[in-house]
């Protein structure tokens, strides 16, 4: 999943960034909502969003962006425990909210429930036609044989799958499949979803000619 | 010890009225018998003279009747509360009885010419001359009429004083009650205020006495709201400050386990594992901070709880519903520090039971603690707040059942060691 944490504690938001990269995810880190500002307008699978932020409100920035009609899954990672501030929380917009300390296993784990929510599957695995799809562990098998993926067709396949029948232009597929400020050649995208095809069959990615691509298998 | 109940106000203003209204009710009945012991004698002094002058112009015609034979009817003489005599004083200190009311002696009232007032053993005479000097008209009452007259007047007098002292003591009584009903009401209402309301204020006093009491809790609330706010404040930050490091060792931690060699994983797990147990420590000790001005309490299933508070290395056992009334956060915060307790302590199980209404028993199977031991912590925690009960957590759960108007026993068990939380039973938060 491609993720924007904002945080500003150097070494809790440094740790988490590590964490969730490690774990596949492709994390941009900012640390202010100045920084936030400069990836306007970039595709998110989800926003891990500190309330308290030297320059202002978390759960503003998230209210803001939720007026404007972004859906992309949120959590809210605060110190703020109180009952009233978790239900102020999730009503601003908030799909999931964690209170600090939390162990990052935790943050992972409800990072996944939140997207399976999200695509609308309370189940970890999909089926696209023969293809069956562990998005918990990453794993992938055709007509019953576990197949390998890289980790950009991985991200290929995750990003589809959690849009269901949705379409996804090259250009968002690009940024979420890299992350903000990558460059790629410009075929990247078509090489790996070539990749894809061949591996678990051409049925799997449907092209939106002129567009961008979507999740086969009536998805 | 049970505490003393302090004096009542209405009690003691009661009785000061009461021992008063005695007090008046004697000196009122002392005024009154001393005056009208004069003024009676006085008034019975005048009817007696005014009855002698009444009498002297007819009896000072000739008697036309034997003097044996000229005793008149008590009607006749116009009152049964009098006697009268005629009297021709002789010589030599003779007297003779001419005529006489039927209330009057045989005898003579005086022997000798007497005028004016005088006293005989048992009569009261006024005495005055008739016509020649001789003959002398004697009006008189007895001692015992007279005391009669006294005593019935002062009864009346007194029973007076007495109905309108019990009236007096009937109306002062509503008086002291209705007076005392602001008091009431200021308890009233500041049993239902919130601490933490800085702009509530009691306003206006309805008694001018009460005016310094309302001016000194306004000012006494009002500083205790902005030390609450303060404080609140200051858990706040200090939650950010606290809360956000102990997060990010975790996250470093966690980072740490997976890039590290396999050798150096241990003491990385066991570092972690110290980094978790603080964070349950930090934890509890900004709930127990933040809830010091107020307990909350409601419905919980702590059944519900457990899995929240799960902690690494600890197997629960509990029935389908452990319901009790408690304040949910205070309560997840004692048992964190008793889950901590027992990990510390060598337990693989926690066993969460309830014992009566709310009291919510913690057993865990770890290596507990000796006899004297156990006696020497219960007896800590009966004590000061700061007394050494020999660490953080017991003493903060023994402060989260006090919290609750109740307390932290550690019964004997035959092993492990076992944590009986007793949680007064409160209402619930409306």
């Amino acid at each position: 999943m491609r993720l924007l944490l904002i945080e500003d504690d150097d070494i809790l938001g440094e740790g988490l960034r590590d964490f969730l990269t490690a774990d596949g995810h492709r994390v941009d880190w900012c640390r202010t909502l100045q920084q936030v500002a400069a990836h306007e307008g970039e595709p998110y699978d989800a926003l891990l969003v500190d309330w308290q932020l030297p320059d202002g409100s978390g759960l503003d920035w998230l209210r803001g962006r939720r007026r404007r009609g972004d859906t992309a899954p949120a959590l809210m990672l605060t110190a703020r425990d109180l009952l009233g501030d978790r239900i102020r929380g999730l009503d601003s917009g908030a799909d999931d909210y964690l209170v600090k300390p939390f162990a990052p296993e935790e943050l992972a784990a409800r990072l996944r429930a939140v997207s399976r929510r999200i695509a609308g599957s309370a189940d970890a695995r999909r089926l696209i036609g023969d293809v069956e799809v562990d998005l918990a562990a990453r794993t992938v098998w055709l007509t019953g044989q576990r197949v390998e993926l890289t980790s950009r067709e991985w991200a290929i396949l995750e990003a589809l799958l959690l849009r269901p029948g949705r379409i996804v232009t090259k250009a968002d597929l690009e940024r979420l499949v890299l992350g903000f400020a990558a460059e790629w050649a410009s075929n990247a995208v078509e090489v790996h979803v070539a990749a894809l095809r061949r591996k678990l069959g051409r049925a799997v990615v449907e092209t939106v000619r002129g567009i961008g691509y979507r999740l086969g298998g009536g998805q | 010890m049970k505490p003393l109940t302090p004096p009542s106000i209405r009690t003691r203003l009661t009785r000061a009225l009461l021992v008063s209204s005695v007090l008046w009710i004697v000196a009122v009945a002392a005024a009154v018998w001393l005056t009208v012991h004069d003024e009676v004698d006085e008034l019975l002094d005048d009817t007696l003279q005014a009855a002698a002058e009444g009498l002297r112009g007819p009896l000072s015609q000739p008697l036309a009747v034997e003097p044996a034979a000229a005793a008149v009817t008590p009607a006749a003489s116009g009152s049964g509360r009098f006697a009268w005599q005629v009297v021709d004083h002789l010589a030599a200190g003779e007297a003779r009885t001419v005529a006489a009311s039927a209330l009057a002696p045989a005898a003579p009232l005086r022997r000798v010419p007497s005028g004016g007032f005088s006293d005989s053993d048992e009569w009261r005479v006024f005495g005055i001359p008739l016509a020649d000097g001789r003959r002398w008209l004697y009006v008189a009452q007895t001692h015992a009429e007279r005391q009669e007259a006294l005593a019935e007047t002062a009864l009346s007098a007194a029973l007076a004083t007495l109905a309108i002292a019990l009236l007096a003591q009937v109306w002062l009584q509503a008086q002291i009650r209705h007076e005392l009903l602001p008091l009431q009401r200021l308890a009233q209402h500041l049993g239902g205020r919130d601490p933490e309301d800085i702009g509530a204020a009691l306003g206006a006093a309805e008694r001018s006495e009460l005016q310094p009491v309302h001016a000194a809790i306004d000012e006494l609330t009002r500083r205790l709201a902005l030390r609450l706010a303060r404080e609140r404040a200051f858990t706040g930050h200090a939650a950010h400050s606290l809360r956000t490091p102990l997060a990010g060792i975790d996250a470093q931690l966690a980072v740490a386990l997976r890039e590290s060699p396999a050798d150096l994983q241990p003491r990385l797990q066991r570092v972690r594992t110290a980094a978790r147990r603080l964070h349950r420590v930090v934890s509890a000790l900004l709930t127990l901070f933040r809830s010091s001005a107020a307990v909350h309490p409601q419905e919980l299933d702590v059944a519900e709880m457990i899995p929240r508070l799960a902690v690494e290395g600890l197997a629960f056992e509990f029935p389908d519903r452990l319901r009790l009334t408690a304040d949910a956060d205070l309560l997840a915060a004692a048992l964190l520090n008793l889950f901590d307790n027992s990990l510390r302590h060598g337990a693989s199980r926690v066993r969460l039971s309830l014992l009566d209404r709310n009291v919510l028993r913690v057993h865990d199977d770890g290596t507990g603690v000796r006899p004297e031991q156990r006696e020497s912590l219960q007896t800590a925690l009966g004590g000061r707040v700061d007394a050494s009960v020999g660490g953080l957590g017991l003493l903060l759960v023994d402060l989260v059942a006090r919290a609750h108007g109740g307390s932290l026993q550690l019964p004997a068990v035959e092993h492990g060691f076992a944590a009986d939380l007793h949680l007064s039973p409160l209402q619930p938060a409306a």
